[in-house]
């Protein structure tokens, strides 16, 4: 049976559940965000911006929690790997982390500094931290911009590195992450 | 006898000119456009965007004591639009919106208005904006009101469909929604 928190072997049901259903978010974020960029001021522009905000948000909830429950527990060890495999590992799985809070961060103030409020699926409406501000809003836009082409690679390392690990090393660090 | 004569005309010149007063207009009001303010906030996404008119004009004949012979006509320089975003700007200026080269001015009239509380109002009057007309009530409170200067903020919902201000795909309103605020603060001067 799944154990619920991580144990020295594997993940929990927690950690794997914010794992793979943050990845689903964060990679259709990613896709959204580079199409929805490039189109024309419609009424779907706007929808799909709207929703990138409202998932954006919620991926920042979803991330603190993450954060908090990795924190609170153990994270499996990875034993037996080259230190500049390990030292590799927890840079990337820290700069994902960044990447989770930044990404949100930043996509939120710059609506903030377009003049576009954010409501949260129509339940509440998010303080705007900054006021509208066209300088601002340029300099957050390209940071956010920048900050996903970091995520991207990011993720395409993280990626390649778990299936290099079950396909050619064939260990267990990508199964400690599977049901 | 040319007594009389001149006693007579004394008498229909001062019936006269009180017939001329009793006729006056109500006092003439000036904008002073730094001290006044119009504004809107529509929703998108659920959330407020609120943008302003830089320019309006109007001629103003107002006075609580008359209200019956009272009338405003506001002349707003649809050109004037802004938003914070640049991009937005241009949508609303351009032809699915407000379409300002077409239609540069929204114009407010209106002569009918009522007390509603101490210092509350209300005015029914016909707002045009592009090509469409519609009766609009107006909210307002006096805030202040002198001889010589006074001051009134008030507001009123409107239905952007109802003048056509999003056209084709913008004119369904799940993004953004049909009901749109209008606020004003108009600070009036009788130099």
């Amino acid at each position: 049976m799944l154990p619920i928190k991580n144990t020295t072997k594997r993940y929990g049901i927690v950690g794997m559940s914010l794992h793979w259903g943050m990845s689903v978010l964060i990679l259709a974020m990613l896709a959204v965000g580079l199409y929805m960029t490039g189109l024309p001021a419609s009424p779907l522009r706007f929808k799909l911006y709207g929703w990138h905000k409202e998932f954006g948000i919620l991926i920042l909830m979803l991330v603190a929690i993450r954060l908090g429950w990795r924190l609170s527990g153990v994270i499996p060890p990875l034993d037996g790997l080259p230190w500049w495999q390990k030292l590799a590992a927890h840079g990337s799985h820290l700069a994902l982390y960044g990447f989770m809070f930044a990404m949100p961060i930043t996509g939120w103030l710059t609506s903030s500094a377009a003049g576009f409020q954010v409501s949260f699926f129509g339940l509440f409406l998010l303080p705007d931290f900054i006021g509208p501000n066209e300088h601002w809003r340029v300099l957050l836009s390209q940071t956010h911009e920048w900050l996903g082409y970091g995520l991207i690679a990011t993720i395409c390392a993280h990626v390649g590195a778990a299936l290099h690990h079950h396909f050619f090393v064939k260990d267990d660090i990508l199964r400690r992450m599977l049901p | 006898m040319i007594k009389r004569y001149m006693s007579v005309g004394v008498l229909m010149l001062t019936l006269l000119s009180s017939s001329v007063i009793f006729a006056a207009q109500p006092q003439a009001w000036k904008i002073v456009p730094e001290q006044s303010k119009l504004t809107f906030t529509a929703t998108q996404n659920n959330a407020p965007i609120s943008g302003e008119f830089k320019t309006f004009t109007g001629d103003i004949h107002f006075d609580p004591a008359q209200l019956a012979s009272s009338n405003v006509r506001i002349v707003v320089d649809m050109t004037s639009v802004d938003v914070s975003y640049k991009e937005a700007l241009d949508a609303l200026k351009g032809a699915d919106w407000f379409n300002v080269k077409l239609f540069p001015q929204a114009i407010f009239k209106a002569s009918n208005f009522t007390k509603t509380g101490d210092n509350t109002y209300q005015a029914n009057g016909t707002l045009t904006i592009r090509d469409k007309s519609s009766p609009i009530t107006l909210t307002f409170i006096i805030d202040e009101y002198t001889k010589t200067g006074a001051r009134a903020h008030g507001s009123t919902m409107l239905k952007r469909a109802v003048f056509g201000v999003g056209q084709g795909e913008w004119a369904k309103t799940d993004v953004v929604k049909d009901d749109v605020e209008v606020k004003f603060t108009l600070t009036g001067s009788t130099k």
